[in-house]
């Protein structure tokens, strides 16, 4: 049982929807994306959510760049996430004990 | 030349085995062969048999009363669809097995009896007037009563229902956008009109009284579990079953009435809008029951094939002059009210004008002739016609005697159409090929993690845990596979890896997966591993195949951008 990078996988997602700013001329989320399939996942400083997919557009296996211009689309006004993390599988474990 | 009329009779090659057995009287062609028809009939039996069994399914799985009016209402449809294919299969078998003794198929001759031509009916723009009381204005303050209410539509076998509508107090009509379309109806259909409706809220009086035990309940229970009582409660109820406890799926789903009907024909087919009575079939004690005026207006259509299609066509010739000798050749074709005489046959598929139109209508009078001064070609069609007090006769000069035969049987049975289809040969009615329609709104697909996640920004992981309680079960002791997308190292025993490799706390061996490697089109950091020394660099211009997992060198990097 194990992770293989471009292979298909399950997780337990969530859904997030999130409407972009008006700063000045530009249309933006407020937050900062790192990674991506071309970067080194050991100095990630955070491990919380991963992004799986944005706007219908697979993040699965983009690069950094690509998956920047995905998010910051000039014709979309709002970002439609679909987000996994780790804290999921622990609310699950917590929900199989109690 | 073709004539419509004339049907292809099944043909035995001569001195067959087969023909021995039907000179024998062992079989009967008729019981032989199983008529295209019937075929096709038992696909479309079979196909509702499995679409019913699939409303069935969705009806079960259904939470949400919307969703189970419109799965009901599928599952009407279908039980009328099947019962009433189920009826046609049996009324030909029947006649199959009753009617055609004796009669071989090798019996020759003209049909004794004429049938008219079969034609498109199209019923549209179905308003149904209600009639609201004063003291519904008042009664269940607040509460909108809401009814879900479709039109079943039948002629002959064929069913075929209008969109559902949700109506309340506010409407003063229930007007349908649906065109509904039957192609093959005789002038003497009957298209049968059916109103159902259904109460939108849980049916009884008794609505009122679980809500507020179902609140003093969930105030009671966990704070989610709570939540999704009422929140079920809010969302019209569940799917008939008691709404006291957490809903439970059950088979049976909201009930349909029938509030009325009304049958329509021939009398009633206009170009233009009319209205006709309604049968009122339900009464106020009725849950279902709606405030209907009486009456429903629509615009009901119908185009004969006789007036759509060409019945015959072929070679004529006629008359340019009123001297006998310049007979020009043309190609007639006649279709509706009119024998159009093209220069080419090819005119008459282009769109050109012919060169002689001649208007044929119930009162136009036809003879067939013999020519004596036209040797060779003797035979004559006289089209006559009377415009005011002139009478205008046209001379038409037909190829052979059966090419006259054919012509003039045509004609008869044109004049025979008319006379049956009457309003409708006066002129061709408009009728609009139905749009598809839209299916109903897109059902949630049950056991959709989505379809639950209504996360607020103020709820805790503890609304994701019930949820997740409820889809799960207890199947997980092993961490799933995803998890790995979270550990900090690859897993994977890398010589060239700064760190030792640890795995996640919960596993025991370490997971092999591969470092992901694509080929990005940015900057490619310096390949320092050993590992990949032994890989050849690929070219540069290759752009990024993130499925492909080749080894260029490790991504150095962890970008970050703000967006």
């Amino acid at each position: 049982m194990s992770y293989i990078p471009g292979q298909p996988v399950t997780a337990v997602v969530q859904r997030v929807e999130i409407h972009k700013l008006r700063q000045g001329e530009n249309l933006i989320l407020g937050f900062s994306i790192g990674g991506g399939i071309d970067q080194d996942p050991s100095q990630n400083p955070f491990s919380e959510d991963k992004t799986d997919k944005v706007n219908g557009w697979d993040m699965t296996m983009v690069t950094h760049d690509q998956a920047r211009k995905r998010l910051t689309k000039r014709s979309e006004e709002v970002v439609r996430l679909l987000v996994t993390r780790q804290s999921l599988q622990k609310a699950v474990q917590q929900s199989m004990l109690s | 030349m073709f004539s419509r009329n004339h049907r292809s009779r099944v043909t035995v090659a001569r001195g067959s085995a087969l023909e021995m057995e039907f000179k024998r009287g062992r079989f009967r062609l008729s019981l032989f062969s199983d008529p295209p028809e019937d075929t096709e009939l038992q696909r479309k039996l079979d196909h509702e048999i499995r679409m019913r069994e699939g409303a069935c399914k969705l009806l079960a799985a259904c939470s949400q009363r919307e969703q189970a009016l419109e799965a009901t209402k599928s599952l009407l449809v279908c039980n009328s669809r099947i019962l009433s294919y189920m009826g046609e299969l049996q009324r030909r078998k029947e006649a199959q097995v009753l009617g055609k003794t004796g009669r071989r198929p090798s019996d020759s001759g003209p049909p004794a009896e004429r049938s008219p031509c079969h034609g498109r009916v199209c019923i549209s723009d179905l308003r149904i007037p209600l009639m609201w009381k004063d003291t519904e204005y008042f009664k269940n303050k607040g509460d909108l009563h809401r009814w879900a209410v479709f039109l079943l539509l039948q002629l002959g076998e064929h069913i075929q229902d209008t969109e559902m509508i949700l109506v309340d107090r506010t409407l003063t009509d229930i007007s349908f956008q649906s065109n509904v379309l039957f192609t093959e109806a005789g002038p003497d259909f009957e298209l049968r009109l059916e109103l159902y409706g259904a109460c939108v809220e849980e049916e009884g009086a008794l609505t009122g009284a679980p809500k507020r035990l179902a609140t003093k309940l969930s105030s009671s229970l966990g704070r989610s579990s709570g939540r999704r009582v009422r929140a079920s409660l809010d969302s019209a109820g569940g799917s008939g079953s008691s709404p006291i406890l957490l809903p439970t799926p059950a088979v049976s789903g909201p009930r349909y009435h029938l509030l009325a009907h009304t049958t329509l024909t021939l009398a009633a087919v206009q170009d233009g809008f009319r209205t006709h009575d309604l049968t009122l079939a339900s009464h106020e004690e009725n849950p279902a029951w709606l405030p209907l005026y009486g009456s429903v207006c629509c615009r009901l259509a119908a185009q004969p094939l006789c007036m759509t299609q060409p019945t015959a066509s072929g070679t004529l010739r006629v008359q340019q002059a009123v001297e006998m000798q310049n007979w020009v050749r043309v190609h007639g074709v006649l279709k509706g009210t009119n024998l159009f005489c093209y220069r080419r046959p090819e005119d008459a598929d282009t769109g050109e004008e012919p060169l002689l139109t001649i208007a044929i209508n119930k009162e136009t009078r036809v003879r067939a002739g013999e020519l004596d001064q036209a040797p060779g070609r003797p035979f004559t069609l006289s089209i006559s016609n009377q415009y005011g007090d002139d009478e205008v006769t046209h001379t038409l000069q037909t190829e052979s005697r059966e090419a006259l035969q054919s012509w003039m049987e045509a004609l008869w049975q044109l004049f025979f159409d008319m006379s049956q289809w009457k309003q409708c040969c006066d002129e061709i009615m408009k009728i609009e090929t139905p749009a598809p329609r839209k299916p109903p709104q897109a059902l949630a697909k049950q056991g959709s993690l989505y379809h639950e996640m209504a996360i607020e920004p103020l709820d805790d992981i503890a609304a994701v845990t019930d949820i997740l309680t409820q889809r799960e079960g207890a199947r997980l002791e092993t961490p799933p596979p995803w998890l790995a997308m979270f550990t900090d190292q690859p897993a994977l025993p890398h010589p060239c890896s700064a760190a030792s490799v640890a795995p996640a706390p919960a596993w025991t061996q370490p997971l092999p997966w591969g470092r992901p490697r694509t080929f990005s089109l940015d900057a490619v950091p310096p390949d320092h591993s050993p590992r990949a020394r032994s890989v050849a660099p690929l070219p540069p211009q290759r752009s990024p195949r993130t499925r492909d997992l080749c080894s260029k060198g490790q991504p150095r990097t962890w970008l970050q951008s703000p967006v």
